[in-house]
């Protein structure tokens, strides 16, 4: 029945992995209560989806850089800036949001995984933007992915800083017992 | 090790499954399988078909005919052979002849594999004809034209006499007809391919209808001057021919040289019969009508508006041919199926820029030289069999498409992408293709389509920002000391500004040569410019840094008024003609100072005193000009930020397009100077933009279907209304500009001694010809769009029908409220 009910090759406007396993993830833990419940299909939360979470974001990146390349794509309604919960600057990632579902599927597919301020960024799919969501998770503040990077990244802080704590702990350490 | 590496791109039953998939229980194989079943076998090397260097694609043909037939009763693999390979044929052009080729031997050996196949693409190219959706009715005749062995008679040739008669009766009716082309241009596309075929005999047929299409073909559209990326009046020489009148010389050349379309593969070629072991003849494999296709009278256009297209190749004139010449029909052939798989493929960047460079295997191997064969060394092989340098082509085509006019089929952006995800596939055969290309449409710049020169612009900021900035500036060097209005400098200083955008000035000015680092200034490297009213000299210094203090503090209406009123008293006692000139000028420098941090800054310092700026811009024509003028000057040099904020005030109703307009086109017109400058030129276009967009919205809301009154009337004004705002504003270019472009224009005129023989001012007058190009384009396509798209439109004055029908009247109320949104 194919003529193109499914492409010859895969479409990069899809929910990425990490969005479709997050959902899965919810519902699994749904069905060890009694009452299973009438469980949603992540993609129709995104059906009609406008928004975009941006990732890997250097920390200097600014608003109107984003608005630079993203508007490539479409006219953006709003742009809401990640920020550090504790220090309110930027901890590396956005939201963008479109006016029309075709302009956010646009830009997965032409911005995602391009560079922007000379770093690979990424775009998800997103359901929305709510109030809150603005402020990285992590314990210090920013977002949980730079609590234990080991590598160095210059844009993003130096390196993971509950690692750099770590660090810094047991160089004193190891200085003090000498 | 090939087929290890194609899996992980993620093709169609290559995807990896995580046990995470599975939510009742964990199925993970205990041990890997490595029996792959037949199926999924086939499905893989018909959708990686030709795809590989190492593989010959003649055995890819052949393997995969074989076991298809073999194993006919399955129906699984029927199924999926039938539906992938018209799959293919849609998607992915350049595969055509293998497909086809592939159904061929799969017909010689099984009659009813290929009666299947035929029926279910004549089903679907009845489906595609009926909808006018003529790009995938163009592939599904070329796959069934090379299948032209397989038919009783003359085969597809009565399908394309019909379409032939229809093109004539379109074009008879109207001279501006466009459809008829677009089906010379299929009938012109598929001979090629059915000569190709393994029948014979047919050539007769094909010279018949070649004559007959040449009058359709070699006439010259009236639209063709005004898409061409040359305009010209500008540039006779380098104005492109239309694609249908080149084919149209190409193809009768070809005919005279009986066929030979060298680059075309024929992987039907050297198949052999099981039995004999002779070559294998098509000719006596079971015949079956061709299958029943209708065209229906009148045919109709589908989605897709329609538009002459142009041949350009940015690799043109070049002291050694890298690409085909426009005398070869290699040049249309292999630009066709490049630019529908660009096209086609917008889903996915990264497989479209692997098939650009994977070009030179679905081409004859006598086609390309070697892949990365450097351009010195091109020149060592130019002799009399000359192959072309595979990317070279394939960048060729991507540039066709990003400099399509009036619009590229798919946002600009995409083109952008593909082109970088080629340079990162492979950088060394890439980078030095595109650096010859930017140097021939550097080149170009002074008589290319403005439109076009500001594309490319766009396209070389974004491109370098995704590979370091790093460029040869140093090539330019001598352009440096022209004068800022020519083309070249106008380029420069505009990329580098681009370029700051999307970065910011340390980083760029870090990456130039000298002596480029000069043309970024200190005032460049500043993020937050001076606020003119700190200085003690300034006139209103002490109300403008109050003003400021009071934005910044979030102070109430009648504090700001009282500072307000405070300028406008000192004004009108130091006898100035309008007080509200620097009243306005010192608010909005203060808004602009105290937002200067981000732009959600300066956003919500204009939430702030929306009422207030709305109320300036209604009182009058010059205070709304000075909002702009105010913004203009304070971004001075980073003009993306204050032309994007003047966006966001066309956003809010502060200002209106027509004031836009007028800013630049009177106000601060210096003379026409203002027409170089590329971030203008992007303004009035966004602004121009938003106007035909809304226009666009409101004329799909009134062409809806189920439409009635009195909803009708109500959108009908609205549209009549608006449609009348928008053509007094081409007007109000197309005035402005006229008078530029003839050297007329009051400021020009004072100039110098008034002769308009300063040496600027032939450059001035060319950039109006090329701005007047771009609008009166703009106005044509955008009065055309209504046109017809209001051809069968509910006629005012219909009612509803008695019962049914009424959901769709409220449809419209709808609609309009949509049209409404920015």
């Amino acid at each position: 029945m194919s003529l193109l009910a499914r492409n010859t090759v895969d479409r990069l406007d899809r929910p990425s992995a990490y969005y479709v396993s997050k959902n899965k993830r919810r519902r699994f833990n749904d069905r060890d209560e009694d009452e299973p419940q009438q469980e949603e299909k992540p993609d129709e939360k995104l059906k009609n989806a406008t928004t975009l979470y941006v990732g890997n974001l250097s920390f200097y990146t600014t608003e109107e850089q984003i608005h630079e390349l993203f508007a490539k794509c479409g006219e953006i309604k709003r742009l809401v800036m990640g920020l550090d919960r504790f220090n309110k600057t930027p901890c590396g990632f956005c939201f963008v949001e479109y006016y029309t579902h075709q302009d956010a599927l646009d830009c997965l597919k032409y911005i995602g995984g391009t560079k922007l301020d000379e770093r690979i960024i990424r775009t998800d799919l997103d359901p929305g933007f709510e109030e809150g969501r603005q402020f990285g998770r992590g314990k210090s503040g920013g977002q949980v992915r730079d609590e234990y990077r080991e590598e160095y990244d210059p844009g993003r802080g130096g390196y993971g800083r509950a690692y750099d704590e770590q660090r810094q702990r047991e160089e004193d350490e190891y200085g003090a017992g000498r | 090790m090939a087929e290890n590496d194609r899996r992980n791109q993620g093709y169609r039953g290559g995807r990896k499954r995580r046990y995470r998939d599975d939510d009742d229980f964990d199925r993970r194989p205990q041990r890997r399988r490595y029996e792959e079943p037949l199926f999924a076998q086939v499905r893989r090397q018909l959708l990686t078909i030709a795809e590989s260097a190492a593989r010959r694609a003649e055995d890819d043909v052949q393997g995969i005919a074989k076991t298809v037939a073999d194993n006919y009763e399955d129906e699984e693999i029927r199924g999926d052979f039938v539906n992938i390979a018209l799959d293919l044929v849609l998607e992915q052009p350049m595969k055509i002849p293998f497909i086809a080729g592939t159904v061929l031997v799969a017909h010689s050996l099984k009659p009813e594999l290929g009666s299947e196949v035929l029926s279910k693409a004549a089903e679907a190219l009845q489906k595609y004809i009926d909808i006018g959706a003529w790009r995938e009715v163009k592939l599904l005749i070329r796959f069934l034209g090379i299948l032209q062995p397989v038919y009783e008679g003359d085969g597809i040739f009565p399908l394309l006499e019909e379409l032939f008669a229809r093109a004539v009766d379109l074009q008879t009716a109207s001279s501006e007809d466009l459809l008829g082309l677009e089906l010379v241009k299929i009938i012109q596309f598929t001979i090629p391919y059915v000569m190709l075929s393994p029948a014979t005999g047919f050539e007769a047929q094909a010279s018949a209808l070649l004559e007959k299409t040449d009058i359709i073909a070699s006439t010259p559209h009236a639209l063709v001057d005004l898409v061409n990326t040359f305009s010209p009046e500008e540039n006779q020489e380098a104005a492109g021919q239309s694609v249908i009148s080149l084919m149209q010389t190409q193809l009768q050349r070809e005919a005279n040289q009986g066929w030979e379309l060298k680059c075309l593969p024929r992987p039907w070629k050297d198949v052999r019969d099981a039995e004999t072991d002779e070559p294998k003849s098509f000719e006596s494999v079971t015949k079956v009508p061709f299958p029943t296709v209708t065209v229906p009278n009148p045919v109709l256009n589908g989605a897709r508006p329609l538009f002459p297209e142009v041949y350009l190749s940015v690799y043109a004139n070049q002291e050694v041919d890298t690409v085909p010449s426009t005398t070869d029909i290699s040049s249309s052939l292999i630009r066709d199926a490049l630019v529908d798989t660009i096209n086609l493929l917008d889903f996915n960047r990264v497989a479209t820029a692997k098939f650009l460079i994977d070009i030179d295997c679905y081409f004859t191997t006598t086609t390309f030289v070697k892949r990365a064969t450097p351009f010195d060394r091109m020149r060592e092989l130019a002799g009399e069999v000359q192959p072309w340098k595979p990317e070279d082509v394939a960048v060729d085509a991507v540039f066709s498409q990003l400099f399509q006019l009036p619009a590229s089929e798919h946002k600009l952006v995409y083109y952008h992408s593909v082109l970088t995800e080629c340079c990162k596939i492979a950088p060394a055969a890439i980078a030095p293709s595109l650096g010859r290309a930017i140097r021939f449409l550097y080149n170009s710049l002074e008589t290319m389509d403005l439109e076009l020169s500001n594309r490319f612009l766009d396209w070389f900021a974004h491109h370098l920002s995704n590979f370091g900035f790093t460029w040869k500036w140093s090539e330019w060097v001598d352009d440096l000391d022209l004068p800022a209005i020519d083309p070249r400098m106008a380029f420069i200083q505009g990329a580098l500004d681009k370029e700051i955008r999307l970065s910011f000035a340390q980083r760029i000015k870090g990456t130039l040569p000298d002596p480029y680092p000069k043309l970024i200034t200190a005032a460049k490297e500043k993020d937050t410019p001076e606020f003119k009213y700190s200085s003690e000299m300034a006139p209103y210094s002490k109300q403008g840094q109050e003003l400021m203090q009071l934005i910044r503090k979030k102070a109430s209406d009648e504090e700001i008024q009282s500072v307000i009123t405070a300028i406008e008293d000192q004004a009108k006692s130091q006898g100035v003609e309008d007080p509200k000139i620097p009243s306005t000028d010192a608010f909005v420098t203060s808004l602009c100072f105290v937002g200067s941090k981000s732009l959600s800054h300066v956003l919500s310092c204009i939430e702030r005193s929306k009422d207030r700026l709305l109320a300036i811009g209604t009182e009058s024509q010059r205070a709304r000009c000075q909002i702009i003028t105010s913004v203009m000057e304070y971004w001075v040099d980073q003009p993306g930020i204050a032309i994007n904020i003047i966006d966001k005030l066309l956003n809010y109703t502060i200002l209106t397009p027509l004031s836009v307009l007028e800013w630049a086109l009177s106000e601060s017109v210096a003379a026409g100077t203002i027409l170089s400058k590329p971030h203008i030129f992007e303004m009035i276009s966004a602004t121009v933009g938003k106007v035909t967009n809304r226009m666009r919205q409101i004329v799909a809301a009134r062409a809806q279907p189920g439409l009635y009154e009195p909803q009708l009337s109500v959108i009908d004004e609205t549209l009549v209304r608006e449609r009348t705002d928008m053509q007094s504003l081409f007007k109000y270019i197309e005035d402005s500009i006229v008078s530029i472009a003839a050297g007329s224009n009051d400021q020009q005129m004072e100039r110098g001694d008034g002769s308009g023989t300063l040496p600027e001012d032939a450059i001035i007058r060319q950039w109006g010809r090329r701005w007047l190009r771009v609008f009166r384009r703009k106005a044509a396509v955008e009065e055309s769009f209504i046109s017809d798209a209001l051809a069968n439109a509910t006629p005012l004055g219909t009612q509803a029908p008695p019962v049914s029908g009424r959901e769709g009247a409220t449809d419209g109320d709808l609609d309009i409220a949509d049209a409404d949104a920015p």
